[in-house]
This record gives C-alpha cells, structure tokens and sequence, in this order.
C-alpha cells in the first residue's frame, strides 16, 4: 500500500512539474515597437477607442446594463491585461473563449441582447462607422497595451483548442488545395504586392497576434481577428467562417499561444 | 483507515488529472476534435458549396503538420492519383490563345463565398498573377511561387513543353506532390480549355512572358 500511495504522489508530482513547463514563456523580442509606434501615434484606430468605451460603460440593451461585470477570466470588470490571456477556458459557459466570443456571451447574458442580431452585424461593411462589437473589441484589447502576450494552456479543453487550431492551421482543402501553411509557412513572401506574415516564425508570429484588432487602411474600419481569419477563408475559396465558431476559436488559441511574450499595442496598422 | 485512503484516492486522481494534468490531445484525437469542428464552423448558401471544406485523399496526404515528412509511398500515391486525374481538351489542341491566357493569368477574381452568396462569374480567374512574376517588368505579382517570366524563352515551345506544362497547371502533384501549387484542373477551378490559353501565354514566343 505504502508503494501505491507513493506511486500516485510520484505521478502528481510529475504531473505538476510537466505541466508548469509548458506554461513557460517566450522571451519578447520587440525590435518592430519603434515602427509600430510611429504608426501608432497617427492611427484613425484610436476613435475607435473612444467609442467603445462609451459603449461599455453604457445601460444598453433589453436589459439596460453596462458590461462592468463582464469577466473576462481576471474578474467581472477587470480589463487591464484581459486580452493578454485570451483564448481561455471559461468555466460558466464550459468553453475556450476569445475576446470576441466573451463579449457576445457578456452582451447576450448581462444586456440581453439578441445573439443572431450581434453576430449579423459584428462585421462592419467596409467604409461603415463599423459595429458595436469592433468598437468594444479595440477597447477592451487598448486597456492590455504595454502588457505581454500570457496565454497558458492548463484545462483539457485549452489543450484540446490549440491542437485543433494546429491541425486547421495545415489542414489543406477546396480547390486552392490551400490551408494557412501555404501562404504562411515561409519568410519574405508576398501575394502580389501584399506581404505575407510568415507564421512559423516566432517573431513574426508576435508582430501579428498582438496587434490585432486593427485598422485597416483600405475598409477605413477596425477589424478583429475573427474578420482576419474569416477573409483568408474567403480568399482561399472555402464556405465562410462563422463568427466566434470553435475553427476561429482553435486557430486563435494555436496563434496566440506560439504569440506569448509579445507586447501588445492595439489598434495596429493595416494596409 | 484502509478505507479512508481508497476514498482519498479515488477523488484525488480524477481531480488531479481535470485540473493539474491536462495534456495535449493525441493524434488521433486531435483529428476528431478538429474534423467535428470543421463540419460545424462554417456556412454556405448550398449543401454542395459547404462540400468544399470535405478533403480528397490527396488533400489527406498532403496536410502535413509541422516538420512532418511525405514518406516515398505516400509521395508515389499523390502522383498516382494525380496523372489519373488529367483530362485533356476534347480538341487535343494543348495550345490556346496567349492573349486569353494573358488575362486569365491577371485574374484573381472568381469562386469566392461572401455574405451568403457566391461570387457570379462567367469564368473563373487563373490566379497565378497571385503568386507568380509573368512578363518582365510586371510589379504587381506575387512570389509564393517561382518567377515564370521568359518561361518559353528557357524551354521553347516543342509538343512536350506544351504537354508538360499543361499537365503541371492542371495537377502539378503529378510532378511535384503536395507542392503549395493548386491543382487548378483537377479541383475544377479552372476548364481543360482555359488551361491551353495559359499554356499559350508561357510558351508562346509572340507572349509578353517571353518577351525581353
């Protein structure tokens, strides 16, 4: 019995020690800040900003309440770093959410706003005033700026999320015969006159994950992620990517996780 | 005592293993979790257009993750499967009009699913402006895929460069397996007939490609 007992402390104490391993994080490297901020000081992005704030301390919805009691994983109305740490799993809902997909579940529960109606417009056309959920999205990303990309696998579902968002991330269909490896997997590649961000690079991989939400010179609107993700299907010819589908989700957390130790700064800059 | 201990343990390991131990997914299961997610993450205005996202078995083979390696027999399976593929124009004639494949070369456009819809066009475009540097000069093109510009120039015009070019656009896997090229004939994205004109524009000397 004695052996038994010590065999399963033995495995506990393996347990542990694997699994704070794996939450070990990248050192950052930011030598693009420079560049970055000079956008930056200049970008439309920032009335964004302005907006969503409104937004969020607002009574809105069927229910006229703020979303002060929003949590996004560090407590009901804690910003500051929330989106550092997302993707994560959220034990109310029982899933590995994003930013986008917190705020739809805070948005449907604390306002009571309709889900299909959100969703239907999360979006904006291009040249639009753009939609509640890009104005609150590029908000509540700005209040973690300065702070370090800190996504950490720990629940099964987490694990499970990023491995999946790995397996899409190579998984080739349609009839480009393309999955995101194809465009992404090698350095100084450009579609056209477009460069492409080279995904398999550490460095590369940070730029992106922590400037986004962005501005995106050529719709004069902010875009998310999900808009992000939901483009490169569309160009690859594929069926569209639903907002906030546990694809955008898997992909993100994938993107994210390999995007630790970067220093966000929201709104980026886009073409 | 003895048990006090099994109760212990009992709840113990089950906890430890939901809350201290969780660890990736393997293999098998990571492709079950992430194909179920695929058939529910996406839409289409038709049954048929949603069938885009289903992979052939060439698709299968070639969705490599990470640093994984074709093996050789995998690799001779996707060439197989490739030159069965093939079909060839119903005149024979594998050498179009460059001029319409000059345009087709420049078109990107075609297919694409937005907001519910499909986009509507009489043809599709042949997209390889996208990825590859045609006629000298150009400085809009794309370099995910090798320059093509004087590509008759380097290898003429013969009956077999037609043959071996043709066969490349429509199912390049059939030379070069799970090459980031598309299979442009044999997925349908473009027609037997659009590919002679694109042939015609690579190899034509009359061509702007091969101009210099």
């Amino acid at each position: 019995m004695p052996r038994t007992r010590s065999g399963i402390t033995a495995f506990a104490v393996a347990c542990l020690t694997i699994c704070g391993t794996v939450l070990a994080q990248g050192k950052p490297d930011d030598g693009l800040a420079v560049g970055r901020q000079m956008l930056a000081e200049d970008n439309p992005g920032d009335l964004w900003i302005d907006r969503g704030e409104k937004l969020f301390y607002e009574k809105r919805g069927p229910k006229k309440a703020s979303l002060e009691k929003c949590d996004f994983g560090l407590g009901p109305g804690k910003l500051e770093g929330a989106t550092a740490q997302l993707p994560r799993y959220f034990p109310d809902t029982g899933q590995v959410q994003d930013l986008e997909s917190r705020l739809l579940t805070c948005m449907v529960e604390l306002q009571g706003f309709k889900r299909e109606d959100i969703v239907k417009r999360a979006i904006s056309p291009a040249g639009s005033s753009g939609s509640d959920v890009e104005a609150l999205a590029i908000y509540i990303s700005s209040r973690s700026n300065g702070m370090k990309m800190n996504v950490s696998l720990s629940h099964q579902k987490e694990y499970d999320m990023y491995k999946a968002g790995e397996y899409l991330f190579y998984r080739r269909s349609g009839q480009t015969d393309f999955a995101c490896i194809q465009c992404h997997g090698e350095a100084n590649k450009r579609i056209r006159l477009q460069d492409l961000v080279h995904m398999t690079d550490k460095k590369q991989i940070q730029e992106v994950v922590s400037s986004w939400p962005a501005y995106r010179g050529a719709h004069f609107v902010v875009r998310t992620m999900q808009w992000r993700l939901y483009d490169c299907f569309w160009q690859m010819r594929l069926p569209e990517l639903n907002y906030t589908s546990d694809a955008s989700i898997a992909l993100t957390t994938y993107l994210h996780y390999q995007g630790n130790g970067a220093v966000i700064r929201v709104p980026g800059f886009k073409r | 005592m003895k048990k006090a201990w099994f109760k212990w343990a009992a709840l113990s390991v089950p906890a430890l293993i939901a809350a201290g131990c969780a660890t990736f997914p393997d293999q098998a299961t990571t492709r079950q979790i992430a194909e179920k997610m695929v058939s529910e993450s996406y839409s289409a205005p038709t049954p048929a257009l949603l069938k885009r996202l289903v992979q052939d078995k060439s698709q299968q083979i070639c969705s490599k993750i990470g640093d994984a390696k074709l093996t050789q027999e995998e690799a001779a399976e996707v060439v197989k499967l490739a030159r069965a593929s093939i079909q060839y124009p119903e005149s024979g004639q594998l050498v179009g009009d460059w001029k319409v494949g000059d345009k087709l070369a420049h078109d990107g456009a075609g297919d694409r699913i937005q907001f519910g819809r499909l986009e509507k066009r009489k043809e599709n475009g042949g997209l390889c402006q996208n990825c590859h540097a045609l006629a000298p000069g150009e400085i809009n093109v794309g370099n995910v895929g090798p320059s093509l510009t004087g590509y008759g120039l380097q290898r003429g015009n013969s009956e077999a460069v037609a043959k071996l070019t043709y066969e490349r656009i429509y199912n390049g896997w059939a030379y070069a397996p799970c090459s980031n090229m598309p299979r442009l004939g044999a997925t349908g994205h473009l027609t037997p007939e659009q590919i002679t004109h694109v042939v015609a524009y690579l190899i034509d000397p009359a061509s702007p490609v091969n101009k210099k």
